[in-house]
């Protein structure tokens, strides 16, 4: 089935919405690193926490994402 | 715009007519998915490393002896490890009875911290972090929280002993 312009944008942006968001968990995995280093606990839960969050806006993404 | 209209088929791909093999193979459903599925993965690993964070932290260390007094020097160090083989740890002895310590990771990045003399403070070179000697708060630099202390004691045996270890 073909999509029209307007879905194959709604999904480009959608893919690109998820990029972002695993690239910014990328970043989150090394500040929960250097909080490990350090035994900076309250820095590790609340990088936990924004990750995931992150991980499931993620997954709602995918709901509207076209094949 | 009509559903049914054909999309055109792009610049690039009218300027470089290659296919790559089993190009088609995966949709971009099937990629956003594997990346959802990354993301899970890894905000999984950050939840453990927060977990292992506040394990560590739990363990404060048993009692047990350090070293005689006697082979410190006054403004000597020492160092050790404290609560685990994995903890660097070091003691100042401040006077003939006064000894205090610390871990020796500094607050900001886990750099190993040492005695400067000359400066009577705790120094960490990688970044200039500064604590000071008796408290092990800081002083100057980057770090924003105290050095761990290590609570310790001269015993009747003449032996400095490390009672547990304390995150601030």
């Amino acid at each position: 089935m073909r999509l029209s312009e307007r879905g194959r944008r709604t999904s480009s942006a959608v893919l690109i919405y998820v990029i972002v968001l695993m690239s910014f968990q990328v970043f989150l995995i090394t500040v929960a690193a250097e909080a490990f280093i350090v035994d900076d606990e309250g820095q590790a839960w609340a990088t936990a926490g924004v990750s995931v969050v992150l991980a499931a806006a993620a997954a709602a993404f995918l709901r509207y994402l076209r094949p | 715009m009509s559903e049914n209209k054909p999309v055109p088929v792009p610049i690039w791909r009218r300027d470089f007519p290659y296919e790559a093999a089993g190009e088609e193979e995966v949709t971009r459903r099937e990629f956003a998915r594997y990346l959802v599925l990354g993301a899970g993965a890894i905000a999984a690993g950050n939840v453990g490393l927060a977990v292992w964070t506040q394990l560590r932290s739990i363990n404060t260390g048993e009692p047990r002896p350090i070293v005689a007094l006697e082979s410190v020097p006054v403004g000597g160090t020492y160092l050790f490890r404290y609560p685990s083989a994995a903890d660097p740890a070091i003691l100042l002895r401040v006077d003939e009875r006064e000894v205090v310590a610390f871990s020796q990771q500094c607050t900001h990045l886990g750099c190993v911290v040492y005695y400067q003399v000359e400066e009577n403070r705790w120094h960490c070179p990688c970044h200039e972090g500064n604590f000071a000697t008796l408290s092990g708060d800081v002083i100057s630099g980057p770090p924003t929280r105290p050095l761990g202390r290590i609570d310790v004691e001269v015993r009747e045996d003449g032996n400095v002993w490390a009672l547990a270890r304390h995150e601030r």
